[in-house]
């Protein structure tokens, strides 16, 4: 009986052992199936790429109400944490009126002042300011071609995103301030497209200069 | 019990299918929303879990879906989702902590691939996925399987 114990007990040993090699294989397999896919995708990432540069540590958690300070250790919202990290990069930060001053200025017409989409394709085309420019920072290469030329042209290039916590108009600012964007001429609309809609300012859906022009959308 | 267990097979794969290619359609975001845990903020660290994880887990998906490996991969989900269990819950301590809001009325977007999400609801998801997982490395759901285990098991010889 206990020579039967011990084989019953070798096997559970052996059994488990299997399962465990088992799992290293799926691991190994998958980690290399995985590598493939993301080199194939066309929304793969770059795995040694800084996608947000000179953000450090995200910003500090929300208390849930927008505008408010948080209720914990950090001092500052959210946003204005990230206004703070943007000052500490010598971005200007402007606000709506400002913004709006400049859409409705002749200049946005000819190309003296521009505007750029940091957000993605989703939510650029479900609704941007009239006539920017789309400009993911996640996939900057794609963007360059069509979005740089306008920005190296223009007075004025003013750059946006989802308003709040959302630092991808940062991170594009900075992109855009690495190939040789100048830094006197770049602005950050803090506010973003919530805040656009929210004031009622026009809005435009699909691709660029489609026509498709709302009073305001979702 | 049997075809229960195949069931949950497929529900565990189907889950992690699911999950998993909606996260690695959308890499950076998912990118973006695990940078609100205390990992180091190395790209290093961040880019391959975003870029490759989603992907694991569709392939994950797709072996037990499959029948493939069956136990070895359960025991690679449970491998997962033991700290991303700890994680959430460490995350959701800190919301309540920051809103001064009852545990279980904690909302957020984990990163799990399935949007925003009461904190209770998620565990509770966690759990039954673990239990899941557990169930199938203690070899049940056989039946329907394209090759259970990669190797047959031998039975020690006297």
């Amino acid at each position: 009986m206990n020579h039967q114990f011990l084989q019953s007990g070798t096997t559970a040993r052996g059994t488990l052992a299997g399962i465990v090699v088992e799992a290293l294989v799926v691991l190994a397999a998958g980690i290399a199936a995985a590598l493939i896919a993301n080199l194939v995708s066309p929304r793969g990432l770059e795995l040694s790429r800084n996608y947000f540069p000179g953000a450090g540590a995200a910003p500090p958690i929300s208390n849930g109400a927008p505008g408010r300070p948080a209720t914990n250790s950090a001092p500052f919202s959210p946003a204005e944490y990230l206004a703070a990290r943007m000052r500490e990069q010598g971005l200007q930060l402007v606000d709506e009126s400002r913004a709006a001053q400049w859409f409705q200025d002749s200049k946005s017409q000819s190309g003296g002042i521009v505007f750029v989409d940091a957000r993605d394709e989703s939510h650029y085309r479900g609704g941007h300011i009239p006539g920017a420019y789309e400009f993911d920072p996640y996939y900057p290469e794609k963007y360059f071609p069509t979005a740089l030329p306008p920005c190296q042209a223009a007075e004025t290039v003013v750059v946006y995103c989802n308003g709040g916590d959302c630092d991808d108009s940062q991170s594009a600012a900075l992109l855009l301030r690495d190939v040789g964007i100048a830094n006197q001429k770049l602005f950050i609309y803090g506010g973003g497209m919530p805040d656009w809609i929210a004031h009622g300012l026009p809005v435009e859906t699909g691709s660029r200069n489609s026509g498709n022009l709302h009073p305001e959308t979702k | 019990m049997e075809m229960a267990a195949v069931l949950a097979r497929w529900l565990l794969g189907a889950t992690f299918l699911y999950l998993g290619l909606d996260k690695a359609l959308h890499p950076a975001d998912f990118l973006k929303l695990i940078r609100q845990y205390d990992l180091p903020q190395n790209p290093w660290m961040l880019n391959p879990i975003a870029a490759l994880l989603p992907w694991f887990e569709f392939f994950c998906g797709l072996l037990l879906l499959a029948g493939i490996a069956v136990r070895g991969t359960a025991l690679v989900l449970i491998a997962l989702l033991v700290p991303f269990t700890v994680v959430v819950f460490r995350r959701a301590l800190a919301i309540q902590s920051a809103q001064a809001i009852a545990f279980c009325a904690v909302k957020f977007d984990c990163g799990c691939g399935a949007g925003e999400e009461f904190v209770c609801h998620k565990l509770l998801e966690n759990l039954v996925l673990l239990a899941l997982s557990i169930w199938l490395v203690a070899g049940r759901g056989q039946k329907l399987c394209l090759h259970h285990t990669l190797r047959s098991s031998s039975r020690a010889k006297t």
